[in-house]
């Protein structure tokens, strides 16, 4: 999979400007076409006019003019989408995402950019679709969301192993706290942080932190986990609690 | 269907004391389920975090805010005019609760359970 936005320019000769010729080998299904949609990548003007294709695997956008231009973007690289309305955002109603270029220390391109260099694609993060019929936005928004909820994260095959393989124990725990992660290639932190009442929000003053894993990438989730400095009385009880459950387990339990 | 197990840790005020929960994805899915018409904020790996009311969530933790606002708006300005949003679970690092939605005694509870083998 590349993450990103790529040219694309794969189409089917029929019609003037053709169709995304999509891998329907592998199940890939169009689930929408929506004429007349302008795309602006990053801070440059909008490109118009073309079409946009929404496949289950991916969002395809194609000139309907130049047949060598075509942009496409995998769902599982959509991190967020949403119907932007404001005029002071952008000049026309549309459909905005940003997207997940897989390259976590690069400047976004879209931030500073000037519209004047080469456009690099793998470093757009922002991505506009813009339909000349306004009333489509929310069923595009619906249709997004439909499909990328048809693309989970890529999460390893073998649903044999035994689920132990990646839980981290106690006993793999250093000396030092360190924390000795996981075999499991593929991991996701996700992390709770819990606020006490009447503690105005805050992040840098976490009481209670929850990671819970769908996981994918152990690089993800260390720091996280590093951070964590709980100072929480309610939570006192656990080494007792560990303790007997480790005699529990002594006896067999 | 693939094998979604989830994981909770706690980590104890400097001690050596590691406890360690297994947490069923139902536990937590259906957790937030029940956050569900709450604010909630949504910080993302790109450092960007909305803050809106939760409007569904899936399997896959994929959330779906309404009535957002993004907390820096100096740095994403771009996402002030957006109102709802649907962010992907990959790209979520925190998800903040409101304390009055989070029932530390069950979250104990169960996650004891869990430890405990069920």
């Amino acid at each position: 999979m590349v993450a990103g936005l790529r040219v694309f320019t794969e189409r089917s000769d029929d019609g003037a400007a053709g169709t995304p010729v999509l891998d329907t080998a592998n199940g890939e299904e169009l689930m929408h076409v929506q004429p007349a949609v302008a795309i602006a990548l990053g801070n440059r003007p909008p490109e118009s006019p073309g079409t946009l294709y929404i496949s289950t695997k991916k969002v395809v956008w194609l000139s309907d003019t130049e047949r060598t231009k075509g942009y496409a973007v995998d769902f599982l690289s959509v991190s967020l989408h949403a119907v932007s309305r404001d005029p002071e955002a952008f000049s026309s109603p549309c459909i905005y995402t940003q997207i997940d270029t897989g390259d976590e220390d690069e400047e976004s391109e879209s931030s500073d950019s000037d519209s004047n260099e080469p456009l690099d694609l793998s470093k757009i993060t922002e991505m506009r679709l813009v339909p000349s019929d306004h009333t489509q936005l929310d069923a595009l928004f619906d249709i997004f969301c439909e499909c990328a909820e048809l693309n989970p994260e890529l999460v390893e095959e073998n649903e044999n192993e035994p689920e132990h393989n990646w839980i981290f124990s106690a006993d793999q725990l250093g000396p030092n706290m360190g924390l000795e992660i996981i075999k499991q290639p593929l991991l996701r932190g996700c992390l709770i942080r819990l606020l006490p009442d009447g503690v105005d929000q805050e992040w840098d003053s976490p009481q209670a932190d929850f990671i819970i894993g769908q996981l994918n990438g152990t690089h993800d989730l260390a720091p996280h986990m590093l951070e964590l400095q709980i100072n929480d009385q309610r939570f006192e009880d656990a080494e007792e609690m560990e303790t007997n459950n480790r005699n529990g387990d002594q006896h067999g339990m | 269907m693939v094998n979604y197990s989830f994981l909770c840790v706690y980590l104890f005020d400097f001690q050596i004391v590691n406890v360690n929960f297994i947490i069923s994805l139902q536990l937590f899915f259906s957790y937030f389920k029940d956050l569900v018409g709450r604010e909630v904020t949504v910080e993302l790996k790109n450092d960007l975090a909305i803050r809106g009311t939760l409007h569904s969530v899936d399997q896959y933790l994929n959330i779906k805010l309404e009535n957002t606002r993004v907390v820096d708006q100096e740095k994403f300005p771009h996402m002030l005019s957006v109102r709802n949003c649907f962010i992907r679970g990959s790209v979520v690092r925190y998800v903040q609760l409101p304390p009055e939605g989070v029932d530390i005694e069950l979250l104990h509870d169960a996650t004891r359970r869990e430890a405990r083998g069920g």
